[in-house]
């Protein structure tokens, strides 16, 4: 760890690294990919706890199973993997527990930069709106447009073809316009 | 120039795109759950086959296709180690003869109705090693062994609370091998088919 500390290296290095017994080198990704994914899973799951338990196990079960990475340097999507999987099974337990789709207080304003009213408000909606996508739409809308992946990258994630995926985003759009229509417009 | 639509959903994904606030001490939970965890560390078989840009020559083509045709027979030869017939707890098969593609696993009751024991069978005549993997150990390939019994069986039973359980067995330490006969699991977190044994009958 100390070695590769303050150094620009490459996952593959990391992942090496981690591989030839140093295991505090993992420190290294979890700080890497620890903000982007927290992002992607509070969106998924709607709230805090959730998001960081899931992110927690993903990160869990990628130092575990390191050894079958099997290209290190795609380390990053290779967690991105595991981390949607761990989604799908959070809101499945949570659906199954709540039946309900929460946002709380602490996801609404866990954004990073300060809200003033207005704009509080716009995130409030659109944090609602995305709730009430079906998760598999939700879940290809935050890929493609969020996260910004190919829906090549996408279908090699999540198994999923990539006519089927592009059906999602463009339903997951419609929907979105259709449930922010008048606060847009407002 | 984008039309309204475009534009709405431009907006909706540059809030979206805001960093979120976790947990400070997040990065400090992770790798304490991960201190005591021995170091993952890739295994000779591993970083054998592990994936590489390679450049050859005509004569080294000739070498490579040799070493596949190799590989294949030696495929061939494992064939037959595949999942059979669980026999029931403490029941072993009889003979090798039972169905081959009817791999499964056994439940019987223990004392308390939270805990039961679970038996895993394989039937892999050539294994030298064949252990057992899934999400209740955490995938670790080296803490659920199968001791071979009688006939080309490996078994292993272990406790489970009630609940649904992803599992597939490890062949030699290289060889994913998901219970033909049992569900398959939906979706498996690293890309490997595997298997799906419910316990208790309450899990959904």
């Amino acid at each position: 760890m100390e070695g590769l500390r303050g150094m620009e290296v490459s996952d593959a290095v990391v992942v090496q690294r981690v591989l030839a017994g140093d295991g505090d080198a993992y420190a290294l990704l979890v700080g890497r990919y620890r903000d982007r994914y927290a992002r992607f899973a509070m969106h998924m799951l709607g709230n805090r706890d959730d998001a960081e338990e899931a992110l927690q196990d993903a990160f869990v079960r990628g130092y575990r199973s390191l050894a079958r990475c099997e290209e290190p340097e795609k380390f990053g999507p290779w967690l991105m993997q595991i981390l949607i999987n761990r989604c799908r099974t959070a809101g499945g337990r949570r659906l199954r527990r709540d039946r309900t789709f929460v946002h709380d207080e602490a996801a609404i304003a866990s954004a990073a930069t300060g809200h003033p009213g207005d704009q509080r408000a716009w995130r409030e909606e659109i944090l609602r709106a995305l709730e009430q996508l079906d998760p598999l739409q939700r879940e290809a809308f935050l890929l493609k447009h969020v996260e910004d992946l190919s829906y090549e990258e996408m279908a090699e994630l999540t198994g999923v073809g990539v006519s089927a995926l592009k059906m999602r985003v463009k339903r997951a759009c419609d929907r979105l316009r259709e449930l922010l229509q008048e606060v847009f417009s407002a | 120039m984008p039309d309204h639509d475009d534009l709405m959903i431009a907006r909706i994904t540059r809030e979206l795109k805001q960093p979120v606030l976790i947990d400070p001490s997040f990065d400090t939970r992770v790798m304490a759950q991960l201190r005591d965890d021995r170091a993952p560390r890739m295994s000779p078989w591993q970083w054998l086959v592990r994936p590489r840009s390679i450049q050859l020559s005509p004569l080294g083509g000739l070498g490579v296709a040799g070493a596949l045709a190799a590989t294949i027979l030696l495929a061939v030869s494992l064939r037959d180690a595949r999942p059979a017939v669980a026999p029931p707890m403490g029941e072993m098969p009889a003979s090798a003869t039972a169905p081959a593609s009817a791999g499964q696993v056994a439940l019987a009751q223990a004392p308390t109705a939270i805990v039961q024991t679970v038996q895993f069978v394989l039937r892999a005549p050539r294994a030298t090693t064949v252990t057992l993997v899934g999400d209740f150990n955490d995938w670790d390939t080296a803490s659920t062994p199968l001791q071979r019994a009688a006939g080309d069986m490996w078994t292993v039973t272990i406790p489970l609370t009630a609940g649904r359980y992803t599992y597939t067995f490890v062949v030699d330490g290289k060889r994913w091998v998901a219970d033909p006969s049992a569900p398959r699991a939906p979706a498996d977190d690293f890309g490997q088919a595997s298997s799906v044994v419910t316990v208790g009958g309450s899990a959904s």
